[in-house]
């Protein structure tokens, strides 16, 4: 969920806003569980459930009802269309988009509050889910990485087994699920919320000017590194998240390392990647890429291999780096690395 | 291979000296803006000689390597035999002058030095 959303959650200056969100999606759907969209009262869109705008149309409608009625709706949309089927262009199946009504200023509102707590827990660099019936019942609960829980759906019983389960969705992903109670079973939606993957670009060249623009359509955070004062700056950079000028390993060293974090290489020079790689190899970064040739990533392999790095640890270097869109150009090298990066994030074998 | 080729990625690929060190009381940062090499010298200077000489770099194999010898050659030197560190010591170590346009790489580390030795540090 991008930072705009959840702004526009917590700080709108609208008395009500609608969220709509992908809650489950049968046969072909073109985003992810959880994808969000909200309707403000003044007609104000921001974000959207589908990449098409069928399903969205049917979502503002009903926004815009929820918005004068207030509450929670279950919406079952069918993807199918009658004439689409005739000449086979109907993509198929259901989607549910779970809408309510939430007023961004209320901060007793359990929705407000429960992105208050998201924008805590992603301002911290923690993964955080927030559990909210789709019985249109009011409440909602959270629990971050840390096992820090708020909120609560009501029941007691009904928080301690949803808590298990959202200690699972923090590792897997948003879904739905059913809750059984003695009153009955109640369908709860689990929303994972992650922090933003850090792209650290290692080389400020023409290839990284490419990389920083289109990593902020991605929702990505860029760190620009290099020993160069005269590339690496703002005037070439202005969308940057960070420009670290001095000794690469060094500034590297001082990176808070995670999976969240992928790092590419693209200076093209020895005496950035060989110090680099030596620290990286041995870091749980979830991505490296080395800008090269095939031949240059074996030698570059080869030579660390003789300094005791095995096999599985080389492995980990991306080299080519980028998914071969056949591009040449440095927009298109950009945009093939980081096509790569999106696909290792959603754990495709690539 | 060539005596001066030999010396470079001998030193290179097994540098000398090139960790930080601890107590250093004596310590500089140089850089190469055109071409990006990043150099530190740290040194332990007891009664106006050199006892103990390391560095940390992000640079080129000509760089590290002189670095790498010039930690090693400065062990037991006096801050007056450092002014004297120049062209015809590159010379004798490397086995011969560095190819031309690339003389500021082997004299980085060797400005770094000197910067090290006028820059204590608590």
């Amino acid at each position: 969920m991008s930072d705009f959303l959840i702004d526009a959650l917590t700080h709108s200056d609208e008395p009500h806003v609608v969220q709509a969100t992908l809650v489950s999606a049968s046969g072909s759907s073109s985003k992810k569980i959880g994808a969000k969209m909200l309707v403000g009262a003044s007609g104000r869109l921001l974000g959207g459930v589908t990449i098409g705008g069928c399903v969205d149309a049917q979502v503002i409608e009903a926004g815009d009802d929820l918005i004068a009625r207030g509450g929670r709706r279950l919406l079952d949309i069918s993807l199918d269309d009658d004439e689409a089927w005739e000449i086979g262009l109907t993509c198929g199946g259901n989607v549910e988009v779970m809408v309510q009504r939430v007023a961004p200023a209320d901060t007793r509102d359990p929705v407000v509050a429960a992105y208050a707590v998201v924008r805590d827990a992603l301002a911290n660099d923690r993964a955080v889910v927030v559990a909210t019936p789709m019985d249109g019942a009011p409440g909602a609960l959270t629990l971050d990485e840390q096992g820090t829980s708020t909120g609560s759906l009501g029941d007691g019983a009904v928080d301690a087994e949803a808590r298990a389960i959202a200690a699972d969705v923090l590792r897997a992903g948003s879904r739905d699920a059913t809750v059984t109670t003695p009153a009955g079973a109640r369908r709860i939606f689990f929303d994972r919320f992650a922090p933003p993957t850090t792209l650290v670009i290692v080389g400020a060249g023409q290839i990284a000017m490419s990389l920083t623009a289109f990593a902020r359509e991605l929702d990505m955070r860029t760190i620009i590194v290099d020993g160069r004062e005269r590339y690496a700056t703002h005037d070439r950079f202005p969308l940057a998240d960070s420009i670290r000028i001095g000794m690469p390993s060094e500034i590297v060293a001082g990176i808070a390392l995670s999976r969240r974090v992928a790092v590419v290489l693209v200076a093209h020079d020895y005496k950035y990647e060989l110090p680099l790689l030596r620290q990286l190899l041995r870091a749980p970064v979830g991505y490296l890429g080395l800008l090269g040739s095939k031949k240059r990533g074996v030698a570059v392999r080869d030579l660390l291999r003789e300094e005791g790095f095995t096999d599985e640890e080389l492995a980990r270097i991306r080299t080519p780096i980028g998914l071969d869109l056949g591009g040449k150009s440095s927009p298109e090298v950009a945009l093939s690395i980081l096509a790569e990066i999106v696909a290792v994030r959603s754990g495709k074998r690539v | 291979m060539t005596a001066y080729r030999a010396t470079v990625i001998e030193h290179f690929r097994h540098p000398r000296n090139r960790a930080p060190l601890p107590d250093a009381n004596r310590a500089a940062d140089g850089a190469n803006p055109l071409c990006g090499d990043r150099i530190r010298i740290q040194l332990r200077v007891v009664d106006n000689t050199i006892t103990d000489a390391r560095f940390t770099a992000d640079a080129c194999a000509l760089c590290i390597a002189t670095a790498s010898l010039l930690t090693e050659h400065v062990r037991g030197v006096t801050a007056d035999a450092v002014a004297s560190i120049g062209g015809d010591w590159i010379r004798a170590s490397l086995g011969s002058d560095p190819p031309p346009g690339r003389t500021r790489c082997a004299m980085l580390p060797i400005d770094t030095l000197r910067r090290a030795m006028g820059n204590a540090i608590p």
